[in-house]
């Protein structure tokens, strides 16, 4: 029986709104727990994704990828480029290596699935070190500035591996290499200059020039066997200074992002996880996620040491860079979609992907906060408020 | 009596009897009266930066309200208000507040969870009383 798309889009929608209720309950974001109900209704009602749910789903991580881009901070970059360039690519390497090899020599898994795992476990999540550096106030700071540069470094090390390590190597290559570069080279200017021409319409051009941007670049890099997510991140981080002065954009794509697109992954991530498999591949699960613990520490704590952070500050650090989650999941879902892992394979790399987004914050925060007194907050009024006598 | 009162404000309708009470205290004793609004964890585990900046935006939009009507009430009193809004748990935040700044009162609203949730780990102000380094008055 031919099932029906509205029942099928109204159970959809129905978890990610239960998702939504328990986020708002619990602290936790959105996100996580999505991809928590997506595991349940997977395991539990036997959901399946469709193709219909495949692109919203494809559309969400393009999204999801660029918005990461668009947040980058060009400026601490380039200002603190040794210790940000420095942290950043030993906190994308010393894992991506840790873990393909231990996948390939000791678990036994085929090479390209060991470089997925490799790539999955080399993660950093920017979102989940930006909110614990707000929390305590260290964003402000240089030692926080530095780290959350870093994280943007290891993230564009993911998806450069990601988008170039299983391209096909022909002419489609070459065509969307120099397409991109030259897209890119242009874009910040061109891009300026509609938004100006344009201006902010409630039919949402300059979302829909930028969605044009990545749907092209996306169909290049498919033609050459690369990941949209690629162009995705660069276009981001080409036009984050754009992103970055006009916050209401970014809050309206946003928008549209987490309302239809991004539940439709992170749920779709949930439901291809066979707790079957994870239940059976406990301790590889775990080994994984000690594997990447290991080997960001081996990688960013000297170096973090060795650019004057203190001994309790390294460790704070690289802990922090040890948590991953959205390029974790999108690197696996590559795998899987590609067929270069097996079912199996990503129950086992997205489970120990969710822990790595929890284990090292909680040990982080727990042990080994470098002490800082979270500041009081400063709440500006707005002109719309009303002046309290006395004020 | 009671040279500095602190009086904690989530928004709610027990803190603002709480508050209420606080600013009659401090008339009658003319004491130093302070209010603590906490802004409890941002969403952990976020997928994208953007997320953790509108819930903290949310967050400062709520707690400017909450502070303005605290200071209006205190005002109509002609009672000296100091707000402070810190990010943390909050009754932690409350506890090493109160302590930090040598408070002798602390007021609070009744800040019931579920019955369960109560059972289980004790309400907000069951807590408070509990741990907080100086009185406690629990507004019903």
């Amino acid at each position: 029986m031919t099932e029906s798309l509205w029942a099928v889009a109204a159970i959809w929608i129905g978890m990610a709104l239960v998702a939504t209720l328990i986020s708002v309950r619990i602290g936790i974001s959105v996100a996580l727990v999505e991809i928590c109900v997506g595991i349940a209704g997977g395991n539990l009602l036997s959901l399946h994704s469709t193709a219909w749910i495949d692109f919203l789903a494809a559309v969400g991580s393009v999204l999801l990828t660029f918005l990461a881009g668009a947040e980058i901070d060009l400026e601490i970059v380039k200002r603190k480029w040794k210790e940000t360039l420095g942290i950043g690519m030993a906190s994308f390497l010393a894992p991506f290596l840790g873990a393909m090899a231990y996948a390939y020599w000791v678990a036994g898994w085929s090479l390209e699935a060991s470089e997925i795992a490799g790539i999955a476990l080399s993660t950093t999540s920017v979102a989940v070190v930006y909110a614990v550096m707000v929390e305590r106030g260290y964003n402000a700071t240089e030692l926080g500035k530095v780290i959350l540069a870093a994280c943007f470094i290891t993230d564009l090390g993911t998806v450069l591996a990601l988008g170039l390590l299983f391209a096909q190597y022909n002419w489609w290559l070459v065509a969307f290499v120099l397409v991109m570069a030259a897209t890119l080279w242009k874009l910040h200017a061109v891009t300026a200059w509609f938004f100006a021409r344009v201006g902010t319409k409630i039919s949402e051009p300059e979302t829909k020039f930028i969605l044009v941007i990545l749907f092209a670049l996306g169909a290049l890099a498919q033609a050459a066997q690369s990941e949209a997510v690629l162009p995705a991140y660069l276009v981001g981080m080409v036009l984050a200074p754009l992103f970055l002065a006009n916050r209401t954009l970014a809050q309206r794509m946003r928008v549209i992002a987490f309302s239809i697109l991004t539940p439709f992954y992170f749920l779709k991530a949930g439901v291809l996880v066979s707790l079957r498999a994870v239940l059976a591949s406990a301790a590889l699960i775990a080994i994984f996620l000690g594997v990447k613990m290991g080997a960001k520490f081996l990688g960013v704590w000297p170096l973090a040491h060795a650019f004057s952070f203190g001994r309790r500050e390294a460790m704070y650090t690289t802990l922090l860079m040890s948590t991953g989650l959205t390029f974790g999941t999108i690197s696996a879902l590559y795998g899987l979609s590609h067929e270069l892992i097996t079912q199996e394979q990503y129950a086992i790399l997205v489970t120990a992907v969710i822990l790595s987004a929890i284990v090292p914050t909680v040990i982080a925060e727990r042990w080994f906060d470098p002490g800082v007194e979270p500041p009081e907050e400063t709440l500006t009024r707005r002109s719309s408020d009303p002046i309290s006598p006395g004020a | 009596m009671f040279r500095k009162i602190l009086v904690a404000n989530d928004g709610s309708e027990g803190a603002k009897k709480a508050v209420q009470a606080a600013i009659d205290l401090a008339k009658r004793y003319g004491s130093e009266l302070h209010a603590i609004s906490v802004e409890e964890r941002l969403p952990h585990y976020a997928a994208t930066v953007g997320e953790v900046v509108e819930a903290k935006q949310e967050a400062a939009d709520f707690f400017r309200k909450v502070t303005q009507d605290a200071e209006a009430a205190a005002l109509a009193q002609d009672v000296p208000i100091t707000s402070h809004v810190l990010p943390g748990h909050e009754v932690e935040a409350i506890v090493t507040f109160a302590k930090d700044h040598g408070f002798d009162l602390l007021v609070i609203g009744f800040m019931g969870h579920s019955r369960i949730f109560g059972r289980i780990w004790g309400s907000t102000s069951q807590n408070l009383a509990k741990l907080s380094p100086c009185t406690v008055l629990v507004v019903k």
